[in-house]
């Protein structure tokens, strides 16, 4: 693993031999997955298997107990929380439970990341806000709190909010769960469109198996802390894994072991 | 252990968040309109009936012994002054302005919201717990001056109507020093500061769903009272060290 490809081959996001556990709880253990420029990668597996947890480390806001991660050449497991901040500018994370902050309207939302991470002034950051909100079709909901609004509403208000930096990689975390199925395929063409039209790598976390065979461009399958199978759509598919198979057809008995039940 | 070094850590990290500002404007007032709304009234009639209490015990017990109780007010408020306003106050703000800090900020934590602050380039600290604690310091203050007052005239009224105390023989403040009013404003001001950040710093080890943020809230409710108490201990024998005579 050690002598890298040559620079242009060289993936834009890198695991390398992961490691995490949280008190006696091992939730990665030898995780590595490449993630290459403008591809959409789809991560699944069981619920709780550490999904969250793999992306999370990527944007350093869990630390590696073991192994290395890299983002564009560079090493990020080991960097500290002020210098992150330009890793951050250039990864969005949309996070699993929306995550607007409940004290601030959709607009001041959406602004904040404007203005801590471009130093831009309230006033403007605001304007630039509701043009975001605009692109998602939220416009007039600008001024309401997190709390009035739907579900679905906030997920594409919280997307919004991570695409104002126009960030390089946009991380999903389980973008369509609990959204009705319009709203979800309309989710997922914008992932679609951001991978096309802007050459934005998506990392997406989804147990959502119409999304996973409808837009990943290759998918990988997390299974006991490690990366159990790697591949495109039709090799995820054709897959002769039973645990990888078991997964893919929802069938609730099989070879996998699902902790907690 | 490692914990302490934590909370140490939020309490630096606090410090360092006031003198770079950078937190949401309006947030200050906010959060002193919570915490005074949330405990005034309850902290005026708390200490308005442990003074009643106490100088009807301590003129009953005078009576026994002396009869003299002409030194009742003067001794009472240097008392209240010195350790029963701030400390009552305290553990009274540690238990509800404790809880509620925790469960919010413990909640916004297994929410991923204070994940998403940081990702928008914000310290959390900075966003949650610098406005809190600033304005858990003035309103510890405040309270516990409106708290001292309640239960200096709670117990003169007492001490007049119950055992004829003469009002201006209780209410003579000549015997009152800046010793114990210094003392008095240290701890308030002790208290004030560490109730939000062990609170806080137990609102941010939230983890998992809402029994982790209901956990969280009995964690800082106890980790807040012991804080009072034990710092009611140091700053009471510091005092004594450091003013001596003077808190005769
Ligand atoms: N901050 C944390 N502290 C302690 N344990 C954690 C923490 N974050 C996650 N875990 C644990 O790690 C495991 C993996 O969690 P993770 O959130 O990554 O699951 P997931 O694969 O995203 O599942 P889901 O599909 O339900 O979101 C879980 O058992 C969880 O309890
Ligand atoms: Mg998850």
């Amino acid at each position: 693993m050690s002598d890298a490809p040559p620079p242009a081959a060289r993936p834009v996001i890198e695991f390398r031999g992961v490691a995490k556990a949280f008190g006696d709880k091992q939730v990665l253990r030898d995780l590595s997955l490449d993630v290459r420029k403008g591809e959409v990668l789809f991560i699944i597996g069981t619920s709780g298997v550490g999904k969250s947890v793999t992306i999370k480390h990527l944007i350093g806001l869990l630390g590696v107990d073991a192994g290395e991660i890299w983002f564009d050449g560079k090493r990020v497991d080991t960097l500290r929380e002020p210098e992150l901040a330009p890793i951050r500018k250039r990864i969005g994370m949309v996070f699993q439970n929306s995550t607007l902050f409940d004290s601030m309207t959709l607009a001041e939302n959406v602004a904040l990341p404007l203005r801590k991470h471009q130093g831009m002034r309230q006033k403007k950051a605001l304007v630039e806000a509701r043009r975001r909100l605009d692109q998602v079709y939220m416009s007039e909901f600008a001024d309401r709190y997190p709390a009035e609004l739907s579900d679905g509403m906030r997920k594409r208000a919280a997307i919004a909010r991570t695409l104002t930096l126009q960030p390089e990689v946009v991380l999903f975390d389980e973008p369509t769960t609990g959204l009705d199925p319009v709203n979800a395929r309309r989710i997922d063409r914008l992932i679609r469109e951001l991978s096309g039209g802007q050459g934005v790598t998506s990392v997406v976390v989804s147990h959502d198996l119409t999304s996973i065979f409808s837009i990943a461009d290759r998918i990988a399958f997390i299974y006991q802390g490690a990366v159990r199978a790697l591949g495109s759509r039709d090799e995820i598919r054709a897959s002769d894994d039973p645990v990888v198979q078991q997964f893919i057809q929802g069938q609730s008995s099989g070879p996998m072991e699902t902790p907690g039940f | 252990m490692r914990g302490l070094i934590e909370l140490w850590g939020v309490f630096v990290s606090t410090i360092a968040g006031m003198i770079r500002g950078g937190r949401p404007k309006g947030e200050i007032v906010r959060q002193m309109h919570a915490i005074g709304n949330k405990s005034m009234l309850f902290i005026a009639v708390t200490l308005g009936f442990i003074g009643m209490v106490m100088i009807y015990q301590a003129c009953m017990q005078f009576n026994r012994v002396t009869g003299d109780l002409s030194q009742v007010g003067v001794q009472f408020i240097r008392l209240v002054t010195s350790d029963f306003a701030p400390t009552l106050t305290g553990m009274m703000l540690a238990t509800r302005v404790g809880a509620g800090i925790a469960a919010e900020i413990g909640s916004m934590k297994v929410t991923e919201q204070v994940d998403a602050l940081r990702m928008s380039g914000v310290l959390p600290v900075d966003y949650l717990i610098v406005p809190r604690f600033i304005a858990s310091v003035v309103m510890t203050v405040v309270l516990t001056t409106l708290g001292g007052a309640i239960m200096y005239v709670a117990g003169g009224l007492t001490a007049h109507y119950q055992f004829g105390v003469n009002l201006k023989i209780f209410f003579d403040l000549s015997l009152l020093n800046p010793a114990h009013l210094s003392l008095g404003l240290v701890k308030a001001v002790t208290y004030g500061a560490a109730i939000p950040v062990v609170s806080g710093f137990c609102g941010l080890r939230a983890k998992g769903s809402s029994e982790g943020v209901g956990w969280a809230t009995t964690a800082a409710v106890i980790g807040s009272s012991l804080a009072v108490l034990l710092l009611d201990f140091i700053l009471s024998v510091a005092g004594f060290f450091v003013l001596g005579e003077a808190l005769r």
